[in-house]
């Protein structure tokens, strides 16, 4: 005999009941970007260890985090420095060497 | 042997050889982090030449081994300050030290808003519009982004560049973040990506 679920804010996936509201979601989100920023204490980590199979705002969260830092990282354009900006750096320094 | 590990009394060759081989190879982003402060390409190269040059005349208080790219950074920030602060004198700038007032992350409390918008709008956007959600954002909330996600940064290198508290430097970045989420949705919206 099914038991019915009572409770609106979980959703069955594959066996695994995910929570579909975070009730500490903006601490999950500060906890979320130390782990991306390799920042994390081990109290922290454990905490998303433990919450994040389980939390679909945070793996949502997780996802977009981990998209963001990698657009930031990887999309925008990185220039050279100018030739003549170097070269007029390393003119001023020789010559205040001499 | 000369101790090399402090630049006491470096000889003149000594000095331009650590000038090379440690601030050299950081150039590009330098240059990079000016032209994303100053948002001008002139004033950009004028600053990452500042930087430079009072890095050779102060290579003395570097001591070899440690960050340089960090020991640049700081003197890049702090020039940027100084000639923001200079050129605020003039009526039609804005006061940097008001602008970084008002975005304290100390003074108002932190927003409890999540940002909805999805992983794969964000996939859509290119180069050019995250830049452009990047450059949107007021200068020390750009700068945390920037050190952080782009040049790799530790806090605690972050702390010590900025001269603030590692906690401020997390508050900071938390809300720098949420506002470069709300940048990237609204540009993502108006692209006509599904958001």
């Amino acid at each position: 005999m099914n038991t019915p679920n009572i409770n609106p804010v979980e959703s069955d996936c594959g066996g695994k009941v995910l929570k579909e509201t975070c009730e500490h979601h903006e601490e999950c989100m500060k906890i979320i970007q130390l782990i991306l920023d390799g920042e994390a204490t081990e109290d922290e980590k454990d905490h998303f260890r433990n919450n994040i199979d389980v939390c679909l705002p945070c793996i949502k969260s997780l996802e977009l985090e981990k998209c963001i830092k990698d657009s930031l990282c990887n999309k925008i354009e990185k220039r050279p420095c100018p030739e003549k900006l170097v070269a007029l750096i390393k003119e001023k320094i020789t010559s205040s060497k001499e | 042997m000369p101790d090399t590990s402090k630049g006491e009394g470096h000889s003149s060759e000594l000095r331009y050889e650590v000038f090379n081989r440690e601030f050299m190879p950081h150039i590009d982003s330098m240059y990079n982090f000016a032209f994303r402060l100053t948002m001008d390409e002139d004033d950009a190269h004028d600053l990452v030449q500042d930087t430079y040059l009072k890095a050779f005349r102060f290579i003395n208080s570097f001591e070899v081994g440690t960050n340089a790219k960090a020991w640049l950074f700081r003197i890049l920030k702090n020039s940027f300050i100084n000639d923001y602060r200079k050129k605020s004198k003039e009526p039609s700038k804005v006061d940097y030290q008001e602008v970084e007032t008002t975005y304290n992350s100390e003074d108002t409390p932190d927003s409890a808003h999540t940002v909805d918008l999805r992983a794969d709008a964000v996939q859509d956007l290119i180069g050019d519009e995250v830049a452009n959600a990047l450059n949107a954002l007021p200068v020390d909330f750009r700068t945390v982004i920037i050190l952080c996600d782009i040049e790799g940064f530790t806090y605690e290198e972050m702390a010590k560049i900025l001269d603030i508290p590692i906690g401020t430097v997390r508050s900071r970045l938390h809300r720098a973040r949420n506002l470069l989420k709300e940048k990237l949705k609204s540009y993502a919206g108006s692209m006509g990506y599904d958001i």
